[in-house]
């Protein structure tokens, strides 16, 4: 596979061009941003504010933005953010690409992240899936050559 | 606008001092997964409208496809029911007016972004407006997804 560097470094806010975020809605912005520093090794950047203000992670190439949900606002007037209300009904998630899946299993495992199952091989890959605290899914799969 | 990684391969990005590569060599690399009703529509979206790079159209056996853009890698995929890995777990399209996360991209000029996006056929719902010391605004994609786009005004996050 080509490995030749790319000659654009991303930054957090950009000063050119964009940087893609993912943000989830959660009950606690504390308890997540903690979640994600402990078991994935992420920086927290920010733990929001009481005005309204996000916690910001970094994890690997791109950033978490989390923060508690609400009701509409003037730029997305019909939209509600929630936490997810059924955990085992689920439209997108983080999905964690792994060099070596039976190391990051036992590693992040040993750091409090709850899998649903352990690595299993399923479709060309080795896959497993950990609940975050509010139940979001996390892929967690390496490609088998 | 830089918004394209223009004359080098797209199955690494570099943010901060490191690379990241899809499949990674050395830990991980995270990307974001979408339920699609239609795979090829999407993959199509996220070409045309952020010059994404579609890496794989996905096959008929299951496997999705893949785009790559800006620092991240978009896998989109057909729902279905559960999986011996996620027995419980369902995956389906969203209800677009209650949503639970979302793709937010981070722009130097939302201005630029904004008539840039649109024209290529992103639907926003609002113009960029400002709100919490940023200036935001939201596509919806093709399955009903928003995508905030938004330019900081006052905050740093390192």
């Amino acid at each position: 596979m080509n490995t030749e560097s790319t000659d654009v470094h991303y930054e957090m806010p950009p000063r050119e061009g964009f940087t893609i975020t993912l943000f989830i809605t959660v009950a606690d912005i504390d308890r997540s941003a903690d979640f994600y520093e402990k078991v994935f090794g992420g920086r927290v950047l920010s733990r929001g504010d009481t005005k309204g203000a996000s916690g910001h992670i970094q994890i690997a190439n791109t950033w978490l933005i989390v923060n508690v949900g609400g009701g509409p606002t003037p730029d997305k007037p019909t939209v509600t953010l929630r936490v997810p209300p059924d955990p085992d009904n689920i439209s997108s998630f983080m999905n964690i690409r792994v060099a070596d899946i039976q190391a990051c299993y036992k590693l992040w495992k040993s750091r409090g992240a709850e899998f649903l199952t352990e690595p299993i091989s399923k479709y060309g890959e080795i896959r497993c899936y950990i609940r975050d605290p509010d139940g979001y899914i996390i892929e967690v799969g390496q490609s088998l050559p | 606008m830089n918004t394209k990684v223009s004359g080098s391969s797209t199955d690494t990005v570099e943010v901060g001092p490191k690379t990241y590569e899809m499949p990674p060599r050395v830990g991980f690399t995270v990307a974001h997964f979408l339920t699609v009703a239609d795979i090829d529509r999407s993959a199509r979206f996220y070409e045309k409208v952020f010059d994404g790079q579609i890496l794989s159209t996905g096959d008929t056996s299951g496997a999705p496809a893949y785009i790559q853009f800006a620092n991240t890698w978009l896998l989109v995929n057909v729902g279905g029911g559960p999986t011996p890995d996620k027995p419980t777990v369902t995956l389906s399209v969203p209800d677009p007016n209650h949503i639970n996360s979302f793709m937010n991209i981070r722009v130097a000029d939302i201005r630029a972004c904004y008539e840039l996006w649109k024209s290529r056929g992103a639907e926003f719902i609002t113009e960029p407006i400002p709100k919490y010391g940023e200036i935001r605004c939201y596509i919806r994609d093709p399955d009903g997804y928003i995508i905030e786009v938004g330019q900081s005004t006052d905050l740093t996050y390192g």
